[in-house]
């Protein structure tokens, strides 16, 4: 599992690779941490490579997702797979996050 | 409601007045009738009288004038004894006179030159003038008898007879009759012609000495109409209906008999009405004797009579408007009541179809084999205070069966809120006795009507056949296996009778085949005509004979016992609600394609070992990608789950994961000694809320559930055992 941030055009651009399973999601968690601080720059995450999400994850991305709203960014889900995407369907989290 | 009663009001108002008009008519039509008929026969009756008045009046008459001739009889040999002694004859007269008070007067007036020394004419004569008698020598040239007509008449006759009536000529209001009979000397010549004055007005006192009615008269006439006797005081009057029998131009008719002759007048005077009534009896022939009756005394009472009857008619109404008054209230309050009723009937057929609707179907459940169930409920009324419900949660069988106490509605309220608490309590809780618990905290709060509610509730895991339950002062269920017995269940109190009652679960395991039979006491105490009840004993035999045969379905079961229920009822009036519901437990064996064990330690990096292990049996079953990847999120979800909860933190613990799979199916089986946890009593996670109100976590059993087909969980020998089903096909 690796988890790549950039920043490009004011923005954080977060790429998760591989699958994102509960063994793993305290490791993404610590990674993204810094995302929580920053003010005034939204935040895109990658998901192309990612295969494979446990509610682990979906718990650390409702958590960034909240800490941006109160700084005023936006968090954008970019390119998730079908699989993914039934899952954020079945939970509702489709609804929550700009999906792109 | 309150315009249809005006209406309803209205149309009473107007019937009755319809009633009341008709009834009025309907009354003066008859006492019209009637007094047309009352006239006729008071008509009828009056002529019957009136015939009979004047015969009796004829008769009173003739027998008096038969007396006055016996009485001059009796005189004929005096005078025939002194004829050669011509001035005793004054005597003789004179002694007459004296001795017949109505006599005013007697005369014997001898034949022409009979005594020769008294010249030609002779009349010695006694007549009364006031007080006074007095007796002359009458005849004279100028008063020549011999002249008279009556005289002439006797002489040539030689026969008495009656004059015409005449005034007397010292007192022209009196009237006289004379009655004139020969006398013959030895030789047997007609020797004098005997004249006896009669006053007429002792006949007046005989015939008027009573009347028909007060008004009425009576006139004796004589042959030439001439008046004999009649009332003092109506001159005028009689002398109009003198002229009117006299004038024989008026219209007459006769009485049924025929022998009586009748007109009917009006008074010159007062211009009353009246009637006379007259005939020639034999007795007085040619005299003519006459009856006048008026029409206001003849008809008297029959004007009492009609304004009695009017009274009458007019309080006969008032009486027919106060009922019809209170029978159109009455009416229209019944039918009030009727509207009511009906409203009531047909909401209380709604209640019944809802209650009915309430009940399960058993359809989604009978679609499966590894059981079936069939449930009855037949209520005494329109709805009744008996329950079932039956339900499959994660793959546990939820049942129960209730009684309320006492029937119809307010035993349907109790029933049907016992019945939506035990829905929802068990959508999150297993254990019989803590819904029963809840059931019961419920029924105490508020209670003061007393009812209370007898239950059976029972969770049947599926997978193991074990089955919980719990009772509430319910009759013991049967188990209907190799032998049939009834279930041993501890009876507790009923719901609603003591909100600190502690219930406990007890538990059983059913064998494959085995059939489980719940009712309420409406099925032992049904009662026949004769008032025998069907009994425990018939129920077990039926129980027993449905099991000689071969292992019957729910649903044959229950038809058999509601027909033997049935036949021994036979008709009578069903006494209770009646309710039977019978689950057959048929678990299949199905041979295994796979089952591996895996163990892990409670700890998240076992995750990965955990997904490599669950990976390897979708891949050997040749799963597609995208189910091999639902099921392992479910699997990962479900372990997780247990790592983070089983055991206390620091504390290291294992946690068994057995993959079985057979031709249909693959099962995951997460066995772990922790803390119990029943996961499937978890609420469903609110999908819906915003980023702001959504907690952190709480996913976990929520993906479960929705990634498998089926979660299933025991507690049992101090283990969590979790079951994960999907199917593969």
């Amino acid at each position: 599992m690796n988890t790549v941030i950039n920043e490009q055009d004011g923005k954080y651009i977060v790429s998760l690779e591989g699958e994102l399973d509960t063994a793993h999601a305290l490791e993404v968690e610590e990674a993204m941490k810094p995302l929580h601080e920053v003010s005034g720059k939204d935040i895109t995450i990658d998901c192309s490579h990612l295969d494979y999400i446990a509610s682990s994850g979906l718990r650390i991305l409702l958590g960034l997702l909240k800490s941006a709203k109160a700084n005023g960014n936006k968090v954008v889900l970019k390119s998730l797979n079908d699989e993914i995407k039934d899952v954020f369907k079945m939970t509702g989290f489709i609804d929550l996050f700009d999906i792109e | 409601m309150n315009k249809s009663r005006n209406t309803s009001r209205r149309v009473g108002t107007k019937a009755s007045i319809a009633i009341l008009i008709t009834a009025a008519a309907l009354m003066l039509l008859i006492s019209g009738i009637q007094q047309i008929n009352s006239r006729n026969q008071i008509r009828q009756d009056l002529e019957r009288t009136a015939e009979m008045e004047l015969v009796i009046k004829a008769r009173d008459v003739s027998s008096s004038l038969e007396d006055v001739k016996l009485a001059l009889r009796n005189h004929v040999w005096e005078f025939e004894q002194f004829l050669p002694y011509p001035d005793s004859l004054f005597a003789i007269t004179r002694r007459i006179v004296e001795q017949n008070p109505n006599f005013g007067g007697c005369c014997i007036a001898m034949v022409p030159n009979y005594y020769p020394e008294k010249g030609r004419l002779f009349e010695p004569y006694t007549f009364r003038r006031g007080e006074l008698i007095e007796t002359v020598q009458l005849a004279s040239e100028e008063h020549d008898y011999s002249m008279n007509p009556a005289f002439i008449l006797s002489a040539e006759n030689d026969s008495s007879f009656w004059s015409e009536p005449y005034h007397d000529e010292e007192d022209p209001r009196v009237t006289l009759i004379t009655y004139t009979f020969p006398i013959y000397n030895d030789c047997g010549d007609l020797a004098a012609i005997v004249g006896i004055d009669l006053i007429t007005e002792w006949i007046s006192e005989l015939m008027n000495a009573n009347h028909m009615f007060p008004s009425s008269y009576n006139m004796l006439l004589s042959g030439e109409g001439n008046l004999i006797s009649g009332p003092e005081d109506k001159p005028m009057d009689v002398e109009q209906v003198m002229m009117l029998i006299n004038d024989t131009t008026i219209e007459r008719t006769t009485t049924v008999s025929g022998n009586v002759t009748l007109f009917s007048f009006v008074d010159w005077e007062d211009h009353s009405k009246g009637s006379v009534f007259y005939y020639v009896p034999k007795s007085l022939s040619p005299w003519l004797i006459a009856v006048v009756n008026y029409d206001d005394e003849v008809f008297e009472p029959l004007m009492e009579m009609r304004w009695r009857n009017l009274l009458l008619t007019l309080a006969g109404l008032l009486i027919l408007a106060f009922i019809i008054h209170r029978s159109a209230k009455n009416i229209s309050k019944l039918q009030q009541a009727n509207l009511e009723r009906e409203h009531i009937e047909s909401e209380l057929n709604i209640a019944r179809i809802i209650q009915m609707e309430m009940l399960p179907k058993g359809d989604e459940i009978n679609i499966r084999d590894d059981c079936n169930i069939f449930g009855s409920l037949v209520p005494a009324k329109m709805v009744g205070g008996d329950l079932y419900d039956y339900f499959i949660r994660d793959e546990k069988l939820f049942f129960c069966i209730g009684d309320v106490s006492g029937k119809g509605i307010p035993a349907a309220l109790v029933m049907s809120v016992t019945h939506t608490l035990f829905c929802s309590v068990s959508a999150h809780e297993s254990n019989p006795a803590r819904i029963m618990q809840a059931l019961n905290e419920t029924a105490c709060q508020r209670n003061e009507q007393n009812m209370f509610v007898t239950m059976f509730i029972g969770v049947l895991d599926l997978p193991t056949g074990r089955l919980r339950y719990c009772n509430a002062g319910h009759d013991q269920p049967f188990i209907i296996g190799k032998e049939t017995k009834q279930l041993d269940a501890k009876p507790h109190l009923p719901l609603g009778v003591m909100d600190n009652m502690i219930y406990t679960t007890q538990e059983t395991v059913l064998q494959a085949g085995e059939s489980l039979f719940l009712y309420t006491d409406g099925l032992t105490e049904a009662m026949n005509e004769s008032h025998e009840q069907f009994g425990m004993k018939r129920v077990e035999k039926g129980l027993q004979d449905c099991n000689k045969n071969e292992a019957v379905v729910s649903k044959e079961l229950i038809q058999i016992l509601t027909n033997r229920v049935n036949g021994f009822v036979d008709g009578a009036e069903q006494s209770d609600d009646l309710t039977l519901l019978a689950i057959q437990y048929t678990p299949q064996a199905k041979p295994l394609i796979l089952c591996e064990t895996l163990t892990l330690i409670n700890k998240v990096s076992e995750i990965t070992k955990l997904n490599a292990f669950v990976k390897s049996a979708t891949t050997a079953l040749n799963m597609e990608n995208e189910l091999a990847n639902r099921i392992k999120l479910a699997v990962e979800e479900a372990v997780t789950n247990i790592i983070d909860y089983a055991y206390p933190v620091d504390i290291e613990g294992t946690i068994n994961v057995t993959i079985e799979a057979d031709k249909g199916n693959i099962r995951f089986i997460l066995t772990d000694s922790g803390a119990e946890f029943d996961p499937t009593g978890v609420s469903k996670a609110d999908t819906t809320l915003t980023v702001d109100e959504r907690p952190i976590g709480g996913l976990g059993v929520f993906l479960v559930r929705n990634l498998m087909d089926s979660i299933n969980y025991e507690r049992s020998n101090g283990k969590n055992v979790l079951r994960l089903e999907k199917k593969l096909l």
